[in-house]
């Protein structure tokens, strides 16, 4: 029972509260207000202007390290040496021309002259070793960049041409440097002093074409052109990217006119990509394949270890149907781990595998998995034949495609379990081998296929330990250490081809579609194209109709 | 017989509308099987995203799975798992508010100071963070849900065990020389029965929405058991293009809900019982 005294002072207490709570509202609503007014007034200024949305923050914009960063933001405003394109070619951007020497350790650049940093700093050898000095400082942490480890000394010829010396050959050095992160070039004032940037630049100056004009983190970012630009200058004058987390939200926004722009992989709904298209009142794209999506198999595990049982698996699903009806036909189905469009893989024969239902029931019997009466699950020794197979939860078309792989395989008598992991938990697992099957996807350009079958042998990245009862996997990771080391054109192709080759006949890793991006635009946006390196900014090029 | 029938429908007419209602579903959950009209968990994507058709009475989903016999199915998931975590709580809320109640002292406090610190934590936070420790999963979210519920059925049990602890009758009984357990048997626990079935079937609503949000959030049901939370999570990436997809679950949610709760209501109306 609370006595006359205590009421009244909850009554206060309350009444305190309340008044308390109003304020504070009317405080924030008041912000709101002006941020809006800010915004708009903004908008108003610049009318030549692109905006997208992008579901995360852009992250610190320094070239030198990982996530959260955003690659494509990173890219507008810092550029390569050498730069990745259709079908892997690689052509001079910074650098003009190079040399190897004959024993593919020596690496000599001739940069560009006249290229000027943002701030007016004029782009030389010198800043050149700089940024390489600061990367190497941190050797560690790049060191899934092949080249990064093997880099014996960096060294300024003159003004304009720049060395570096490998302590092995390493052929894939040019293509990596045209990655986005971390090779390329901060401006001598974004140095911190004690200049090391692997904890933090100064000032985000780049070489690129845009510069970082404002950036409210989890709100928008707003990118200027660089009118110093050494390239041909952009169309449009700004950027904006607009931070939207949640997909329907995005769609929303552009069909209010918010957007000028989505663009990306996975970043709308396929359905609602196809949805927006039918309406016929927007320009919409789709991009070469930039990557694979994997099945990988783990042949560590008993009953994966049987080659029957995975080509019983291969053979009881329909691959065709899955992913027509899991991409929506935005996806191509995979008979190659690389598709044609990368380089070093066009001579690799597909392994094409029909949907063949009885075919897969004769090679689960004669492998000893057997239905017993009355059970819908195989068995081998009392043993039933269930799998698990991990996923990315926040990918909806793997987490679609496992739904329907699920149902595919209970038809032959395969228990899967799926289960939906967050991105860091898979790729844990993933490496320390504690996985039945994982859905996964190559690297994609510009990174495949060194890197992809550098991985694949080396241990620690969960596919070297995935395919280790292949009959030939001895042969396979020296024909791996070969055809880095090699300075030969046609030996490496030959090498890959038969790498390739062998890897998918042996039916761990099964290729099931080609990841392809995106882009939807408003009718007043023209001259879109998707960058060949699946990492890239889109915007060179773009223009807007003011 | 049919007038007392009648007079009962008229005094009680909430308690018995909701009564029919949660007959129907433990109906339909019960018959799911033979109800339904395709396999819940059949993917068939050259039917995906389809409108109502007789084969499909509500339409189909991106898989192309059939959404009525989802739905069906669904019920079974939710209430089942609702009576098994309103069984299991309210026997482990049970034991303890008795313990807590007739012991008094020191094993009173202990038990209850614990239960102020559960308590202490919104339940869905809780829920949430034990979930994070044990890991997504079925068997973890109605652990977890038990774990958060219990608590609730043990201070109203003490609260009137202590209450009765006093009444003479317990007091004749004591004197006359029953043992403890036949005090309990007789007296107490018939007595505790008419809260235990008011808080029971609100607290039955409770568990089926903290269900279906764990599984919306893809912490509670795993694919592909047709769940209702689950179906909705599914929906919303459909939610301009097939908004019903979302809709069919939702409605089922809020009618068991709303159902339950306006037992419950009506139930402590009629007993004069107070809620937590």
């Amino acid at each position: 029972m609370l006595h006359t005294k205590n009421k009244k002072l909850v009554l206060l207490i309350s009444v305190m509260l309340l008044i308390l709570s109003t304020v504070l509202l009317g405080c924030t609503s008041e912000s709101v207000e002006q941020e809006e007014a800010d915004a708009s007034s903004e908008t108003s200024e610049s009318t030549n202007m692109i905006t997208f949305s992008w579901p995360r923050d852009i992250g610190e914009m320094n070239p030198h390290v990982y996530n959260p960063s955003q690659m494509f933001a990173q890219s507008m405003i810092y550029e390569p040496l050498v730069s990745y394109q259709d079908g892997g070619e690689l052509e001079p951007h910074l650098a003009e021309s190079w040399d190897i020497s004959e024993d593919g350790k020596e690496y000599v650049f001739n940069l560009r002259q006249g290229v000027k940093f943002s701030d007016g700093s004029s782009f030389n050898a010198g800043i050149v070793k700089k940024n390489f000095d600061t990367i190497l400082d941190n050797r560690e942490r790049h060191s899934w960049l092949g080249f990064v480890p093997l880099i014996d000394q960096t060294e300024v010829v003159d003004e304009y041409t720049f060395k570096f010396t490998l302590t092995e050959p390493y052929y894939p050095t040019i293509q990596e440097l045209a990655n986005v992160r971390p090779v390329r070039f901060l401006g001598e004032a974004g140095f911190p002093e004690n200049e090391d940037t692997s904890k933090g630049v100064e000032q985000p100056i780049g070489t690129g074409p845009w510069v970082l004009e404002e950036h409210k983190v989890d709100q928008y970012a707003t990118f200027k052109r660089n009118e110093n630009y050494w390239g041909e200058l952009p169309s449009v004058e700004r950027i904006k990217v607009n931070v939207i987390p949640d997909a329907e939200t995005r769609v929303l926004a552009f069909e209010k006119g918010e957007l000028d722009l989505i663009y990306g992989e996975g970043v709308i709904n396929i359905d609602a990509f196809n949805q927006l298209k039918s309406t016929g009142s927007y320009e919409s794209s789709i991009s070469e394949p930039v990557a694979t999506r994997i099945l990988v198999m783990n042949t560590n595990r008993e009953m994966l270890s049987d080659i029957q049982v995975r080509q019983a698996l291969h053979y009881g699903f329909n691959k065709e149907a899955i992913v027509e009806g899991g991409t929506s036909g935005l996806e191509e189905e995979a008979d190659r781990i690389l598709s044609t469009n990368f380089p070093y893989a066009s001579n690799v024969d597909a392994t094409t595998v029909d949907y063949d239902v009885n075919k897969a029931e004769q090679l689960l019997d004669d492998a000893g998995w057997k239905l017993p009466e009355g059970k819908d699950i195989r068995e081998k020794d009392g043993k039933p034949l269930e799998i698990e197979l991990m996923y990315n939860s926040a990918e909806s078309i793997q987490k679609t495609m496992a739904e329907a792989l699920q149902s595919e395989w209970a038809k032959i008598g395969v228990k899967l379990n799926i289960d939906g992991v967050e991105l860091p938990t898979q790729v844990e697992r993933f490496n320390k081998n504690e996985f039945d099957m994982n859905f996964y996807s190559t690297s994609g350009a510009p990174y495949d296929p060194h890197y992809f079958v550098n991985i694949v042998a080396t241990e620690g990245f969960g596919f070297v330990e995935a395919i280790s009862s292949y009959p030939n996997k001895d042969e396979l990771l020296s024909q791996i250490a070969a055809v880095q080391q090699s300075t030969d054109e046609n030996e490496r192709q030959e090498l890959y081809t038969s790498i390739l080759g062998s890897l998918q006949e042996q039916g761990a890793i099964v290729p099931i579609s080609y990841i392809k991006q995106i882009a939807i635009y408003q009718k007043g946006v023209s001259n879109f194209t998707f960058p060949a390196n699946r990492d890239e900014h889109p915007f060179t090029g773009i223009s807007i109709e003011e | 017989m049919i007038a007392s029938l009648s007079v009962l429908v008229k005094s009680q007419k909430v308690i018995v509308i909701c009564s029919l209602m949660l007959c129907t579903l433990l109906f339909i959950s019960a018959f799911a099987p033979w109800l339904a009209p395709n396999d819940p968990t059949l993917v068939n994507f050259a039917h995906k995203l389809q409108g109502p058709s007789l084969n499909y009475p509500l339409g189909t989903d991106h898989l192309g799975r059939c959404t009525f016999s989802r739905i069906l199915f669904g019920a079974r998931v939710s209430l089942g798992f609702a009576t098994l975590i309103f069984i299991s709580s309210l026997t482990i809320g049970l034991i303890i508010g008795l313990i807590a109640g007739y012991k008094g002292g020191w094993v009173d406090q202990l038990l209850m100071r614990f239960a102020d610190g559960v308590m202490a934590f919104p339940d869905l936070l809780l829920v949430l963070g034990l979930v994070g420790i044990w890991g997504a999963g079925l068997k973890q979210v109605v652990l977890a849900l038990i774990f958060v519920q219990w608590v609730y059925y043990a201070r109203v049990i003490r609260g009137v065990v202590l209450s009765l602890k006093e009444q003479n009758y317990i007091t004749a009984a004591k004197i006359s020389g029953s043992s403890q357990w036949k005090i309990m048997k007789k007296h107490i626990i018939p007595n505790v029965l008419p809260p235990l079935a008011v808080i029971g079937t609100l607290e039955m609503g409770w568990a089926i929405m903290h269900l279906s949000s764990m599984s919306f959030l893809g912490l509670g049901v795993q694919p592909p058991i047709p769940e209702w939370g689950a179906m909705i999570h599914e929906g919303k990436s459909y939610i301009r293009t097939d908004p019903l997809l979302m809709v069919y679950p939702g409605l089922m949610i809020m009618l068991v809900v709303v159902t339950f709760n306006l037992l419950g209501e009506s139930l402590s109306e009629r007993f004069g019982i107070k809620r937590r």
